[in-house]
């Protein structure tokens, strides 16, 4: 089924060197995310969630195996190949929200259409930040917004280019929890209406029971957590990828 | 697009103040250069041309030979006007009385700077044919005649003249001047082969004109042939242009290089600012090249505005300058050009040579510090860093100097003056290592503090003390300056020589001063005398040695020697001791180590056709500048006591006063009055002007180096921030933190203070000792001064710099 595969992951290593010697983050991860699907990695801090975000969204490179992103194998590709596929396949959000302070809202959410030379950013970006309501603060700075509406102003950033997937770290972590309601409402609203693809890298179980699947990041491995509406966070094994690998 | 992005980024932060720093730094070197540049060059343009007035010209072939026609149709290609005249000794009659005259026979156009100034005031006109102008002591020894006899022809006396401009100051000369007309020569018949003429040809016109002419001209001249310029060493103020030119060019050496500090300072900020930006814009897929091409222009734009600010600031620099010069000296404009080239240049390399280094580190951030934010890519070698940022420094100071070798030294002081206060330092911090680490005693904790970021402060610390190490040194070397000039020309220095004072008109004279109130130096005899052997061995002429006489080459001329039990004002002794015994002399360094003499060596001169043998007891250094009878040769009283002598004095006479010479003048007919209070004054106006363009250069090193030092309190603020918060949230009040911070600080500027005064001293010796030749001492003020200042401007400036940071509550710096 890999035409319906957004990301296809296969034996995924990834060790980086300390002085106490060589660390295993992340040890044989096998993956597969549909298009359209949304997935939610959960783990304690530390388990290897981000890491394996970095990875999926080919913004580093694994020790061992194999990514494949919208059909593209990650493994083939250079920095600059790496950054050509993000243009046209991905997007982000992240926990410090990552706006450029000396930018307005409006020309924060313009800059990747004008990345990827899109004419008319602005007028789309407009429209984006309609969209997530915040259209009476387009020639606002970062430092005049609150925490909610950053995150709200990277959402619409996210979206502008119309990603094939979409990764989420911590999207409300920084949030309190009315916001952080609506900042999850948004994401999952227009992840729905432009069938993006959606990652997200949580602690936060509430959050996560939104996503149609969550997978558990435990000492580098990861296990699917079967029953949607068990917010306990039970867990059963479905596939051990480390069995698998073997 | 990326052009659209970059020029969002800049506006934006331009307005928000984030590019402050850096721009004012890049303004601050563009400035410097276009601005010194600009000034010094008016200076340097006013001061050549009040000092081509003591030449009469801006250049001077004097030749024993008619000079080569080759030489004069140069001058004309180049389109320089020239003047030639002819300078010879000659006996003048009138009825019975006669006298040698120095005969100075001038072609039209004479002088080409400066004017003669006749007895009754200036004048821009030149003796008729047959007419003699002559100087006023003349006619008082030859009993004002009408008539004067030159050889075989007669000239009428129509004028008197106070002082040709290219007099030089000359209280020996013996024999008075008189001016004639170049064409007129040939009648007189006093030319023959062989006479000792001097054929001097004048020059005048633009710099360049000037500068092509010396490359082209000066290898052709022989040895008997003197190139003179204004600063050849001729002229009262030679000394004085020379150092203040070394100083000016030092000083803005420093001031550029510390500018391009505190640019490579404020870059590495600008670049570590955006290194959030660089790793969001790499995960939204831009390419290296959008990257490189983005902030290529970002830093451009940053560059231009530099660079435009500067060029504003230089011109502005000038123009005010200028508005507090007398209208002589601003008259004088140089072309724009080379200043705005300048300025220009050195915005673009400084900017981009030092922000290469922290550029390369930008462009290597990788996109993964979106999620891992302590990732900061490649480490490229410091030494990377260092030689861009010396290499840059040293092509600017080339490119402004024009001199490979202070450029070179300047740079190696830099980087040695770099070593030094890291190490010295490094070391300092690192003593401090036992202090307790508790947290309620502010002290404690700026000392903690200090200790934790021990690498970091020790980079902190050379820009602090190096930034005071150059203001304390050009602080030190324009006082002494200063102090050098005024102690040459004091107020009241002497504007009247008076010469050949009979020994019996000697008391009267003496009488005559106290009864007026008129102070005079002390009174010197004079006795014409030639050096004719050293230790036994005959000395020749260098016009002998040039044809091939086998010999010591002597000098030519007759001496002006002088007797004396103590050393002269204005003289320091080098070796020896100074004349104890009548068969002693002292010598004058110079000319000893032109002749080759040491202490012991035996002198034989020949006075009235007498032979006289000395030994050199001593070496003495003169200030040639001093307005002061100055001597090669002193004898022991006894020696000299044969021989018969007139003498000299000299004295100040205030304006109001000048009624007494003339009275004088009629008292005592056979004493020669020299006149050179114009020259006292022209010369009080150039020292003038120097001591602007010192003044000048002295705030624009105190700008550059105070904004190394606020450039360099903005670094590490973030790790300061994490520091704060930390002790915050573990309930460390306000006060505390204000408190210890402060006192780090200080701390730091304590340190670097005295590392500056220790090092700006060991600096100040060298450059006094071999470049400016002055006086060396200690400050010992400083060593208490300098680090009180410097804890006092640090602590200011550091906690000015926090002050945001301190008044955050723990959950701000905690978020931030």
């Amino acid at each position: 089924m890999l035409e319906n595969s957004a990301i296809k992951v296969s034996d995924l290593y990834k060790s980086v060197t300390t002085q106490e010697g060589e660390l295993t983050i992340l040890n044989g991860i096998n993956l597969d995310v549909k298009s359209g699907e949304s997935v939610a990695i959960l783990g304690p801090s530390g388990s290897g969630k981000s890491t394996l975000l970095g990875l999926l969204a080919a913004l580093d490179s694994p020790t061992r195996g194999e990514i494949v992103l919208d059909g593209v194998t990650l493994n083939g590709l250079d920095e600059e190949g790496k950054a050509a596929l993000r243009k046209q396949k991905v997007s982000f959000i992240f926990q410090s929200f990552m706006l450029v302070d000396t930018l307005n809202a409006l020309e924060n959410v313009m800059l990747p259409a004008e990345l990827s030379g899109v004419n008319d950013a602005k007028q789309k970006a407009q429209q984006m930040l309609e969209r997530v309501g915040l259209s009476h603060r387009l020639n606002h700075f970062p430092n005049q917004l609150s925490g909610g509406e950053q995150q709200r102003v990277a959402i619409a950033r996210a979206f502008i280019c119309e990603p094939k997937v979409l990764f989420a770290d911590e999207p409300t972590g920084n949030l309190d929890g009315a916001n952080s309601d609506r900042v999850a409402d948004m994401l999952f609203e227009l992840n729905r209406e432009s069938d993006t693809t959606l990652v997200l890298v949580t602690h936060d179980l509430q959050l996560a029971n939104r996503c149609q699947r969550r997978l558990n990041m435990q000492a580098g491995q990861l296990s699917e957590v079967v029953s949607a509406s068990d917010n306990s966070g039970e867990q059963v094994m479905a596939r051990s990828s480390a069995a698998e690998a073997s | 697009m990326e052009s659209r992005i970059a020029w969002k980024l800049f506006k934006r932060e331009l307005l928000q103040g984030q590019l402050l720093l850096i721009i004012l730094a890049i303004t601050l070197a563009v400035l410097s250069v276009s601005g010194l540049a600009q000034v010094s060059e008016r200076l340097q343009l006013a001061i050549n041309g009040q000092a081509s007035k003591f030449i009469a010209a801006d250049r001077i072939i004097n030749s024993p030979v008619p000079l080569d026609e080759k030489i004069l149709v140069k001058a004309d290609a180049l389109g320089l006007r020239h003047v030639a005249s002819m300078q010879f000794n000659s006996m003048a009659y009138s009825g019975d009385a006669f006298q040698l005259v120095t005969v100075r026979a001038v072609g039209d156009g004479y002088p080409l700077k400066g004017v003669i100034e006749l007895s009754d005031g200036p004048t821009d006109k030149l003796p008729k044919a047959d007419q003699i102008w002559y100087e006023t002591r003349l006619g008082g020894i030859l009993g004002y005649p009408k008539q004067l006899e030159l050889g075989n022809a007669n000239f009428s006396l129509s004028a008197e003249i106070a002082r040709l401009p290219d007099a030089g100051f000359n209280p020996f000369a013996s024999s008075p001047v008189v001016l004639m007309r170049l064409q007129d020569v040939p009648k007189t018949g006093v030319i023959q082969p062989g006479s000792r003429v001097s054929y001097i040809h004048q020059f005048a016109g633009e710099a360049d004109q000037l500068k092509a002419f010396e490359a082209e001209v000066k290898p052709l001249l022989n040895n008997s042939q003197r190139w003179i310029d204004v600063q050849s060493g001729d002229s009262p103020i030679a000394g004085a242009v020379k150092r203040a030119e070394r100083f000016l060019l030092l000083a803005s050496l420093l001031g550029i290089a510390l500018a391009c500090a505190a640019i490579g300072i404020a870059a590495q900020r600008y670049c570590q600012r955006h290194f959030d930006v660089v790793a969001m814009l790499k995960t939204f897929g831009a390419s290296s090249r959008q990257i490189r091409i983005l902030f290529g222009l970002h830093l451009l734009l940053v560059t231009l505005a530099g660079i435009v600010l500067g060029l504003i600031g230089g011109f502005l620099l000038d123009t005010l300058i200028s508005a507090y010069l007398p209208a002589s000296i601003s008259a004088y404009s140089p072309p724009l050009f080379r200043p705005i080239a300048l300025g220009v240049a050195t915005g673009l390399i400084s900017a981009f040579m030092f922000s290469a280094y922290p550029l390369m580190r930008l462009l290597a951030i990788p996109p993964l510090r979106v999620l891992q934010r302590q990732l900061e890519g490649i480490q490229l070698g410091m030494w990377l860093h260092l030689v861009l940022s010396l290499s840059a420094m040293a092509l600017l100071g080339y490119l402004y100097s024009q001199s490979l070798v202070l450029t070179l030294t300047v740079v190696a002081a830099v980087m040695l003056l770099g070593v030094l206060l890291s190490l010295f330092g490094f070391l300092l911090i690192r003593a401090g290592h036992s202090v307790g680490m508790k947290t309620t005693n502010p002290m404690q904790l700026a000392l903690a503090g200090l200790r934790r970021r021990a690498r970091q402060n020790a980079v902190q610390l050379v820009g602090f003390s190096s930034a005071l190490v150059l203001l304390l040194t050009i602080i030190a070397l324009r006082q002494d300056l200063l102090d050098e000039w005024h102690k040459q020309l004091p107020e009241q220095s002497p504007n009247y020589f008076l010469v050949n004072i009979a020994p019996e008109e000697q008391a009267p004279l003496e009488a005559y001063f106290n009864d007026n109130s008129v102070k005079a130096t002390d009174i010197y005899p004079v006795i014409r005398g030639r050096l004719v052997a050293i230790n036994g061995e005959q000395l020749i002429s260098a016009e002998q040695a040039e044809r091939g006489v086998d010999g010591r080459v002597g000098i030519s001329r007759e001496l002006n020697l002088t007797w004396r039990t103590s050393l002269p004002p204005n003289n320091e002794l080098v070796s020896g001791h100074f004349n104890q015994k009548a068969d002693e002399v002292s010598v004058e360094s110079g000319v000893a180590e032109r002749l080759g003499i040491g202490l012991g060596d035996e002198l034989s001169y020949v006075i009235d056709n007498q032979p006289l043998t000395v030994k050199v007891a001593s070496i003495r250094a003169v200030h040639w500048e001093t307005m002061q009878p100055n001597f090669f040769m002193i004898f022991h009283p006894d020696a000299l006591a044969p021989f018969a002598y007139t003498s000299m004095a000299s004295f100040y006479l205030d304006d109001s006063k000048r009624p007494l010479v003339i009275e004088l003048i009629k008292r005592f007919p056979t004493v020669s009055i020299i006149d050179v209070g114009a020259m006292v004054k022209q010369l009080r106006q150039i020292i003038n002007q120097v001591s602007l363009s010192l003044t000048l250069v002295l705030v624009l090193v105190l700008l550059a180096s105070s904004l190394v030092m606020i450039a360099q309190t903005e670094a590490g603020m973030a790790t300061r921030q994490r520091e704060l918060a930390v002790l915050r949230t573990f309930g460390a009040s306000g006060w505390l933190l204000r408190m210890a911070t402060a006192l780090e600080f200080a701390l730091l500027g304590l340190i670097a203070g005295l590392l500056a005064a220790i090092v700006a001293e060991f600096t100040i010796y060298l450059l006094k000792t071999q470049v400016f030749e002055l006086v060396v001492y200690m400050h010992w003020n400083w060593w208490l001064l300098a680090p009180l200042a410097g804890a006092a401007i640090v602590a200011l400036l550091g906690t000015w710099r926090c002050r945001q940071l301190l008044r955050k509550s723990c959950r701000q710096l905690l978020q931030g």
